[in-house]
């Protein structure tokens, strides 16, 4: 439960960590750049402007050679020409090859890392909780079958799982109204947000039984606790029990995996998206596998920013995993499945 | 229980573990969407074709015959038939196999062996500049993804000052060994092979060694604080014996754990490092036959990498059982 001993030892392993201070404003920085996208965003990520494709960052050029030929004296010469490309100030991270802005990419695509990696997690727990806590509260047959079951899912790594399941059902994503937009706040802006709902489901489905291997271990120390046994004792029904006195001590090792998968399954996104297999074509991941293409031809920024944006997330998350882990439960050692 | 009879009985839940690992793939043909026939027959077969599919492999007959006869199949080495590559899927997944063990056993040792010192030095000079950088990196270590990491080693080491292949794999570690006894010189054919393998191996190990580092850091520092340590030190056992021989052994014991366990996500790391590098392995093949939806393909390489996960994990905790004096066995 959220008691004050929780908050207070939450405050007191915030003031003495640089660390987790460093984590929370990365994760409020990146939770408000997604909400307020439409604010923030310089352009429409999503506009092609191809004369203005593949400029630099601010601060760096990129040359470009031309040949041509041409004949001279009845003779063809080939006349190579260095252009230098210098960055446009309306562009502060340059271009894609398209002449999309980068800047505007990065700050859309944090929605997509972000309500993938939340609701991702949220559909993970859904699934992982309840099944993990009555598995460990019952014990018996019922745990054995889950624990198999939990052993072969563990068999297949996340990524193979999820591009298989993708590969067999396809891509499908959901057009979400942007609230901002449609209420005419912000024009110019992409009417809809993507969600790629496949992906979701799938990393749901993939990252369960994190959840169910953390409920049922503690559904299993709880049940032999005094206060378990005393509602038992006082005709209380198993399922009200697992609710209201199980579920609420258990709740602290969940919010703590909760924070680590929420990470996992950005890297998990990011890994899918690059590989193709999202629904969207406005993630950090696609960005990457994008700009992969000219990385041996110069445009260094297009595949490296969104790198960097990913990185910089996962940190912060981490960060504020471990601030969690250390203020809510110092018994709990790092565990939990990554991409 | 003997140590004997713990090897016999969890041989024995692996087993179990397969045959679901197996059985979860015989039913991904079902979740397919549409006809179970489209997750063997090519996309523009015919109807004849498809009839005549159906009856070879079986699927006219009843859903446990199906079953039973996958069974029978996988146990005599037989997973099928890919039709779109033309070619038996057994020889298809077993030719990716070394490759992708190649790449997964450097990038593990690379792992291992630049980790555990770094975690041990991080936990012996705590809050010293080497332990704040050693915390850094192990942060950005798991929290970078792999391919991108992958990428941006290509963009610096490989285009920009030309030192390491981009892609492929044209000399294989098999190569390196011939070339100690053939006419091969021996150089040339090891540094060949470092150029396709570092960067491969390098993006895929990070997250490893920072997980490994981190681990060994967090495991030392517990271990360093417990009573042995301070009876060993008054009894005036030297430090450096006291922190290789009983500290470190102690702390190496759930890294093991946790490494057998992670194993999947090395599996998983290596579809996508091997993606970036164009590494012919088995990751390359399981998104191929996504690509050209080769489902015998698919099925045969997902069965492949859960079985090697089972019995990694049975010699891990094999291993675990023999280090480890105090395991219960059960």
């Amino acid at each position: 439960m959220v008691s004050a001993r929780v908050i207070r030892n939450l405050k007191s392993e915030f003031k003495t960590s640089a660390l987790a201070k460093i984590g929370l404003a990365l994760v409020v920085g990146i939770i408000l750049v997604a909400t307020f996208a439409p604010f923030i965003a310089p352009h429409n990520p999503t506009e092609q402007r191809l004369p203005q494709s593949e400029l630099p960052p601010i601060g760096f050029t990129d040359t470009n050679e031309k040949t041509s030929s041409e004949m001279v004296d009845g003779e063809i010469q080939t006349v190579t020409e260095t252009e230098v490309i210098r960055a446009d100030s309306d562009f502060v991270l340059g271009t894609d090859g398209l002449g999309r802005d980068m800047l505007s990419r990065i700050i859309y695509g944090a929605r997509t890392s972000l309500a993938v990696g939340v609701l991702g997690t949220l559909f993970a727990a859904v699934i992982g909780v309840p099944v993990g806590m009555y598995a460990g509260y019952h014990r018996g047959r019922i745990d054995d079958t889950l624990m198999r079951i939990a052993d072969v899912s563990l068999a297949f790594p996340s990524l193979v799982l999820a591009v298989a399941l993708i590969g067999l059902w396809g891509r499908a994503a959901v057009r979400v109204p942007d609230p901002f937009v449609v209420t005419g706040l912000v024009s110019g802006m992409p009417e809809y947000f993507v969600l790629p709902i496949t992906v979701v489901i799938v990393v749901g489905l993939v990252n369960w039984v994190w959840f169910a291997r953390v409920a049922r271990g503690e559904a299993m120390s709880l049940r032999s606790q005094e206060y378990v046994k005393a509602a038992r004792a006082l005709g209380a029904s198993d399922n009200r029990i697992i609710l209201s006195h199980v579920l609420p001590n258990a709740i602290t090792p969940i919010i703590v995996l909760g924070t680590v998968q929420v990470a996992a399954i950005i890297l998990l996104e990011s890994a899918l998206s690059f590989l193709g297999f999202s629904g969207t074509t406005l993630s950090w991941g696609f960005d990457i596998s994008q700009g992969r293409d000219y990385i041996s031809s110069g445009q260094w920024w297009i595949a490296s920013i969104p790198g960097l944006a990913i990185m910089l997330s996962v940190i912060g998350i981490n960060l504020l995993g471990d601030w969690l882990r250390d203020a809510l439960d110092p018994g709990i050692q790092g565990e939990g499945g990554a991409a | 229980m003997s140590f004997g009879r713990f090897v016999f009985t969890r041989s024995l839940q692996g087993l179990g573990v397969i045959w679901g690992v197996i059985t979860v793939v015989f039913a991904l043909r079902f979740v397919t969407p549409g006809d179970p026939i489209n997750a063997v027959a090519p996309l523009d077969a015919t109807q004849e074709t498809r009839r005549a599919i159906a009856a070879e492999l079986g699927l006219d007959q009843p859903l446990y015959i199906q079953y039973g006869q996958y069974l029978f199949d996988l146990m005599v080495g037989d997973m099928g038939f890919s039709y779109i590559r033309g070619q038996e899927v057994t020889g298809l997944v077993f030719a990716r196999v070394p490759a992708t063990v190649e790449l997964a056993v450097t990038a593990t040792i690379v792992a291992i062996a630049l980790s555990i010192p770094l975690g041990v030095i991080s936990a012996t000079r705590r809050n010293e500049p080497v332990d704040y950088g050693a915390t850094l990196f192990s942060l950005a270590g798991i929290s970078t993804p792999n391919f991108w990491l992958g990428i941006m080693m290509i963009l610096i080491l490989a285009v920009e000052f030309g030192i390491f292949h981009t892609s492929g794999r044209g000399t294989d570690f098999g190569d390196v060994v011939i070339s100690v006894v053939g006419p091969e010189p021996f150089i040339s054919t090891l540094a060949s092979w470092l150029k396709y393998i570092t960067l491969p191996s390098i993006a895929l190990g990070t997250y490893f060694m920072a997980l490994i580092t981190r681990l060994t850091r967090s495991g030392m520092l517990d271990e360093l604080g417990k009573a042995y340590v301070t009876a060993s030190r008054a009894k005036g056992i030297p430090e450096t014996l006291v922190r290789y021989k009983h500290v470190l052994r102690n702390t190496l014991i759930p890294v093991i754990t946790v490494l057998g366990l992670q194993l999947g996500t090395l599996i998983g790391g290596a579809v996508i490092t091997e993606a970036v590098f164009s590494w012919p392995g088995l990751g390359t093949l399981v998104i191929q036959s996504i690509n050209l939806r080769d489902w015998p393909v698919l099925q045969g390489s997902l069965i492949v990498i859960g079985t090697s996960f089972v019995l990694v994990n049975i010699l891990v905790d094999t291993v675990y059982a023999y280090l480890d004096p105090q395991v219960v066995y059960d």
